[in-house]
């Protein structure tokens, strides 16, 4: 095993692991940017999304009882970030539910948890569980670090493109919008929580691997999305056409 | 590195950021100008991060929608919603002791300032 790494190796490392070693290959981010998608499609994504990204502040609610007392700083973060996903301006999944009734579907739909795939379903348990039952920084490690900083680079780059090939309003895709600042401040805050107190080599490792399982959980994901909805209409010979034409930051939307 | 000059409470507080920084995402991680800077949702609903440009406004991007909404005339008179904004060169701002009122009130109730 690896020694103990600096905050600069350390860091690095982190960002390492979150690339995953095969995202960029999942077919409905490439059908995604390259303006393939139907609106009935990303209505699909919306109404499993909704259910990955919807309990992020109960995720959250886990760690910070679970988070020692004495790290004061990263106990008022979590609050912070609970607030913000809920309360802080409009509510994070109300702007997620706009666009999904862009996309053609309704709140009722949305909310059902019977409309998530089994794979979302297993993409919420991973969720809750390293919320409910990893050492809280390595928790912090997984979804604030390993999921929610990857959201601003990802939906900066994307949200353009849903203006311009998909022709959505600017009011409609607000909730891509949004993330690109709280995700950011989110993010940070996150890496300097596992930098500070992942201080030992076993929690480092602890924290490096449990990114690398997100970047795995994304991939599924995301992939399960193109079979589930996609695939009978736009199959992968038709998008292997397109794969060299999509920039690669742009292959990675949606996993995170 | 883009020079950034906050005044408030008739104090001046300078330092420098990134290019392509967001001074509400530094302020939230506690970097200048934390915490000089109020800000509150930081997605353009609330308004508490205006402040009204005093030099470097011809380097700025033309207001986006959440500014058009929420702030409305105050635009002529120079203000901008600074979580809206990514800083490429040299600013100048100047934030008021008591946060204006955006023209549309946010969904959710407004929180009450992280660094005010």
């Amino acid at each position: 095993m690896s020694g103990l790494m600096d905050k600069v190796e350390f860091r690095a490392a982190l960002e390492n692991a979150i690339k995953g070693k095969s995202a960029n290959k999942a077919p409905f981010s490439i059908a995604w940017a390259s303006g393939k998608l139907s609106r009935a499609h990303l209505a699909r994504w919306a109404e499993n999304h909704y259910h990955y990204v919807g309990p992020f502040a109960d995720y959250l609610g886990y760690i910070y009882a679970r988070m020692p007392e004495r790290y004061t700083e990263a106990k008022d973060f979590l609050l912070a970030n609970m607030y913000e996903e809920e309360i802080g301006g409009d509510r994070h999944t109300d702007l997620l539910i706009r666009f999904a009734e862009a996309c053609g579907t309704t709140r009722a739909r949305v909310t059902d948890p019977d409309n998530m795939s089994a794979t979302t379903r297993g993409l919420q348990s991973w969720c809750y569980s390293v919320a409910m039952r990893e050492d809280p920084i390595v928790a912090v490690a997984a979804l604030v670090v390993g999921l929610e900083s990857q959201v601003p680079s990802i939906y900066r780059r994307q949200t353009p493109t849903l203006r311009e090939k998909y022709k959505f309003t600017d009011s409609e895709v607000e909730f891509f919008d949004l993330h690109i600042v709280s995700d950011e401040i989110h993010g940070e805050r996150g890496y300097q929580i596992v930098l500070e107190h992942a201080d030992t080599v076993d929690l480092q490792q602890r924290c490096l691997k449990i990114c690398e399982i997100g970047a795995q959980m994304r991939l599924l994901y995301t992939t399960a999305l193109y079979w589930d909805y996609v695939a009978k209409e736009l199959p992968m010979s038709e998008l292997e056409s397109v794969e060299r034409k999509v920039p690669t930051e742009e292959r990675q939307l949606l996993q995170a | 590195m883009p020079k950034v000059v906050i005044q408030r409470d008739g104090q001046s507080h300078e330092g420098e950021v990134a290019e392509n920084a967001n001074l509400v995402v530094m302020a939230g991680i506690k970097r200048f100008p934390f915490p000089h800077l109020r800000y509150g949702c930081g997605m353009g609903k609330c308004a508490k991060c205006a402040c009204r440009v005093l030099k470097g406004a011809e380097h700025l991007p033309p207001p986006n929608w959440k500014e058009q909404e929420r702030l409305g005339p105050k635009l002529e008179e120079g203000y901008r919603l600074i979580c809206q904004l990514w800083i490429n060169n040299d600013i100048e701002l100047f934030q008021d002791t008591n946060p204006i009122k955006p023209l549309l009130a946010p969904a959710a109730p407004a929180r009450s300032g992280a660094v005010d």
